[in-house]
């Protein structure tokens, strides 16, 4: 009996450093363990940036070393301005805030525009929680079907827009601007799907906007997609791009500055100095948490589909948005204003 | 007070209408053409409204309001009380100080009631809908900051 | 249609989606109550709760909350003057001015009563409007909303005081809120305008802030002097009795709250117009319904007409903002923009279909409507008593609590400090406009419908040129317009002839 209960007890005393081992991190790996992780959303509740950051807080806690708890914050304010200010400022490099934004927001530091106080390159680039991909959209019962009889139209085309800063506004801007399409843009719509009654009304002709927002009203046959900006997604390849047609490099260089952004649709930050581990970790998660098939099917019924980029793609792009010439970025901000 | 009342406002409003003119002046007119076109006729109405005031009787007012310095004041020091401790401490604090030194309530109300009143609001404003809340300047002052 | 309109109601009547909605009407009432809990937030929170549950429980869930928040949301303007909800400021007028005659019960009554009338209305407004929704909404384009705003500011004349003294200042109270509409961004040329180089008003003043400061700061000044409570020197138990008296005025002016109902609804369908708009106009249509300018210096000295009017407007606007949502898949309001999102995850998809295919589950929303409300008022009325007792208590023991609501009811809009400036400094306006004896209502009208107006203008003007004038409905609207301005001059001639 003695030999037995030794055994067992030398049995235990061999399994029990492997058991340790389970539980107990790799030393300094991170983890988040009772811990409470914060997204900050520099938005009001309700718009895609605040859904997405909820689909987000949602699965991200089975995905992160310690599943700690995961709530979102909500710091509107100067086009989520304040929100990057704080996340560059006041944050603290822990791991437990993360940053969401305006996708424009390098075109603001680009544009020198007043109240910034980050530099968006410094910050920790988890990466970008989707793609988007802009369109413009015209009335289905128009006689144009392609690009090249839009171009070729005598009659102006009205397109609705909600304001400057807007994609709804500046892609066709651009059209019309750069391309000469004869476009009029007529602008204040409190919002996008004001603009879609106004298509139903007639008031208006089209809309540009996100693909994701207009597809509805796509496959109502409402509206028919006529052309896109560089970023692409499944369905819109055979879209000609608005970049092909530029008469010139400089009109090409505005139309990619002002594209480029949407590549880094939702982009997702940790604060400047947050240690290099942690940055992985949560890299990895939300990697992960992008994959996880039950994220991808709510995400599919509401709306907000999800796509990784990591942020060491994030980097590149923003590096290519910021590292332009000065007279391009001065012509650039003659057409595009930051703003929504 | 009812005339010194008006000519603060009339006054004001005319100062602000002015400015708006002024600085519209400057933008291109699709920004400028709303504001100006309220501002104009507002400055004008103001000022109206001013030789009016300055031209009638002042009413007497019954019954005769006190002054309103005391509310607030105890206004402004809760706004300061929550830029300083932060939001959630400066709740607390304020409703204990006003029951006890404005209301004159016994010490057990006082404390019951700030309970209740934090209590709440920590559990439906911080709790629940997680709301920002930032450190107080002196608590990050002191270096007392979570 | 009947047969679809039975099935809405079981639908409704199943033990879980019941459930359901009672969980809703249980967390709506709170959110109404309490200002600085947003609608539209909760909906943002309580969405992805949603996502295990049937198309009918989901709604009675986000209905139950939602229907019941224009109700409750009067309740706190009744005894505190503090508006629960930006949709309730109207309410504040006179049912706090009726509370500090010590009518808390009958104020709270009227509002309770005519909250459910609204809801009604809003619901067969909704039932009734579908075959004819679409061209309706479709007639009403951009020239035609920028009449409407126009519209509603001619209401200002009918809000403002009396004698050509009361309507310069009325004016002149119009003429701020528009300027202070224009702070921001402009969505013509992206310039910021009056934004004084700060971050905070980029994207221009929120209403929350600047209601809760014009509305109630005066009134807790006015408590803190005075000393008391809240319903002075009323003889105890009048305030709580008047409840029964609150309904009855609802019969009284029967066809008063039906108007302002049907003014909620319509409202309401037109998307764009925002959700404050209604409460004004029915405001300022019910202050026209006073036969004398004796009756008229009545509204905001507490006159129930007063309460009818906003109570039912707010709830049955309702109503009519789903109409839009469901016909066209375009949100009338930002809590119609989060059901929408609802609609979507749970397979839904806005537009005709909704209105063919599930038009049971569209049934089952007007029956959720109308059965949430009619809940929420009964279980009001039965501790109606108790609520309006609150303002027979010593006034300094509520003043710290009312403070704290209106300081965390203004943060709630962006988190930012700024509000809380913003809630003083218009404390301190409407404080000054108390004492000077103007109305604050045309202020906020003018705020309220500034952005709609300008943005209108330009849109018609860019689309349409000089065309837009002589459309049919804006010259209709037109003319209403006129006839509401010049309304009260003819009806003070009118009384004087045949006086």
């Amino acid at each position: 009996m003695k030999r037995r209960q030794l055994l067992i007890a030398a049995i235990g005393l061999a399994a029990a450093p492997l058991a340790m081992a389970q539980s107990a991190p790799v030393a300094g790996a991170p983890s988040f363990a009772g811990k409470t992780v914060t997204i900050i959303v520099g938005y009001k509740p309700g718009g895609g940036y605040d859904a997405t950051a909820r689909l987000l807080a949602r699965y991200l806690p089975k995905h992160l070393p310690g599943k700690p708890t995961v709530i979102v914050q909500n710091m509107p304010g100067g086009n989520s301005i304040i929100a990057a200010n704080h996340m560059y400022n006041v944050a603290k490099p822990d791991g437990l805030t993360i940053g969401t934004f305006n996708r424009n927001l390098p075109i603001a530091q680009l544009t020198s525009v007043e109240g910034v106080k980050f530099d968006i390159t410094k910050f920790q680039w988890i990466g970008s929680a989707a793609n988007e991909t802009t369109i413009l959209a015209i009335r289905a019962d128009l006689p144009y079907k392609t690009f090249e009889e839009l171009r070729k139209a005598k009659e102006t085309v009205v397109i609705g827009s909600t304001g400057p800063g807007a994609n709804t506004h500046d892609f066709p801007l651009l059209l019309k601007d750069l391309l000469g399409v004869n476009l009029k843009i007529v602008s204040g719509y409190s919002s996008s799907a004001d603009i879609m009654l106004a298509v139903e009304r007639k008031e208006v002709d089209g809309r540009a906007g996100s693909f994701t927002s207009l597809r509805p009203f796509i496959d109502r046959k409402l509206v028919k997609p006529i052309i896109r900006a560089r970023s692409t997604e499944a369905g819109l390849e055979k879209l000609p791009v608005d970049e092909s047609f530029a008469p010139n490099p400089r009109a090409k260089a505005i139309m990619a500055l002002r594209s480029t952004p949407e590549l880094i649709a939702r982009p997702y930050v940790l604060p400047p100095k947050t240690p290099a581990p942690i940055v992985a970790a949560v890299r990895e998660a939300f990697a992960k948490t992008i994959k996880d098939p039950e994220l991808i099917v709510e995400g599919k019924k509401t709306n907000t589909e999800l796509e990784f980029t990591p942020g060491e793609e994030a980097a590149k792009i923003l590096a290519e948005v910021l590292n332009q010439p000065k007279d391009l970025v001065a012509e650039f901000a003659k057409y595009i204003k930051f703003g929504e | 007070m009812a005339k010194k009342a008006s000519l603060a406002l009339a006054i004001g409003i005319m100062l602000a209408a002015g400015y708006a003119v002024f600085a519209a002046k400057g933008w291109q007119w699709k920004a400028a053409l709303f504001p100006l076109a309220i501002g104009i006729p507002l400055f004008c109405l103001a000022a109206i409204e001013l030789a009016w005031t300055l031209a009638g009787k002042e009413i007497p007012e019954e019954p005769a309001q006190k002054s309103s310095a005391l509310p607030w004041a105890w206004m402004i020091g809760f706004l300061a009380l929550i830029v300083l401790l932060g939001f959630p401490i400066a709740v607390a604090v304020f409703v204990l100080v006003y029951l006890k030194v404005q209301g004159k309530e016994g010490w057990l109300f006082s404390i019951v009631l700030t309970a209740a009143v934090w209590g709440a609001f920590y559990g439906l404003f911080d709790m629940m809908l997680h709301l920002p809340f930032p450190a107080g300047w002196l608590l990050e002052w002191l270096g007392l900051a979570a | 249609m009947l047969e679809a309109l039975w099935e809405g109601l079981l639908l409704v009547l199943q033990w879980k989606a019941f459930g359901f909605m009672l969980l809703g009407i249980g967390l709506g009432f709170w959110v109404g109550l309490l200002p600085g809990l947003g609608g539209a937030t909760t909906l943002a929170l309580m969405l992805p709760f949603i996502y295990t549950m049937q198309p009918a429980e989901a709604f009675a869930f986000l209905l139950g909350m939602h229907a019941v928040t224009a109700t409750t949301g009067d309740i706190t303007s009744v005894l505190f003057g503090l508006p629960g909800e930006a949709t309730s400021a109207a309410t504040v007028v006179d049912g706090y001015a009726m509370t500090k005659k010590g009518e808390a019960g009958r104020a709270l009554g009227a509002a309770l009563a005519s909250s459910l009338v609204g809801a009604i209305v809003g619901a067969v407004a909704l039932a009734a409007a579908i075959p004819v929704v679409r061209p309706l909404v479709l007639t009403f384009g951009s020239p035609e909303l920028f009449m409407l705003a126009i519209v509603g500011l001619a209401f200002i004349a009918s809000l403002s005081g009396e004698g050509a003294r009361g309507m310069v200042r009325g004016f002149i109270a119009a003429g701020l809120g528009l300027l202070l509409a224009t702070v921001g961004q402009d969505p013509q040329a992206g310039v910021a305008r009056f934004t004084f180089d700060t971050l905070y008003l980029w994207q221009g003043l929120d209403l929350v802030p600047v209601l809760v400061g014009i509305f109630a700061i005066p009134e807790i000044i006015d408590l803190f002097v005075r000393g008391n409570s809240i319903a002075g020197n009323a003889p105890p138990g009048k305030v709580a009795k008047g409840a029964w008296e609150g309904v009855k005025d609802t019969y009284r002016h029967f066809w008063l709250t039906i108007r302002c109902s049907l003014i909620g609804t319509f409202i309401g369908i037109m998307p764009g117009l925002g959700g404050s708009v209604a409460q004004w106009m029915a405001y300022g249509h019910a202050a026209q319904s006073a036969k004398t300018p004796e009756e008229r210096k009545q509204f905001g000295q507490g006159d129930v007409r007063g309460v009818l009017g906003p109570g039912a407007a707010n709830n049955s606007k309702e109503g009519g903002a789903l109409i839009p949502t469901v016909a066209f898949g375009v949100p009338g309001s930002t809590s119609m923009a989060i059901l929408l999102g609802g609609f979507l995850l749970l397979g839904l998809v806005p537009g005709p279909d909704m209105l063919t295919k599930h038009i049971a589950v569209t049934y089952s929303m007007v029956w959720t409507i109308v059965i949430a409300n009619v809940i929420t008022v009964a279980v009001c009325f039965l501790f109606l008593d108790r609520l309006a007792s609150i303002t027979e208590v010593r006034g300094h023991r509520l003043i710290p609590v009312i403070l704290v609501l209106v300081f965390i009811g203004s943060y709630t809009s962006n988190s930012h400090y700024g509000d809380l400036l913003v809630s003083l400094f218009f404390g301190g306006v409407g404080y000054l406009m108390v004492r000077a004896g103007w109305a604050r209502a045309p202020f906020v009208l003018g705020l309220v419908l500034g952005k709609i107006a300008e943005n209108y203008l330009y849109i018609s003007t860019a689309r349409y040129e000089a065309a837009w004038l002589t459309r049919p409905v804006v010259m209709v609207l037109i003319a209403v317009a006129i006839a509401v301005v010049v309304y009260p001059f003819f009806q003070t001639r009118w009384r004087k002839r045949h006086g």
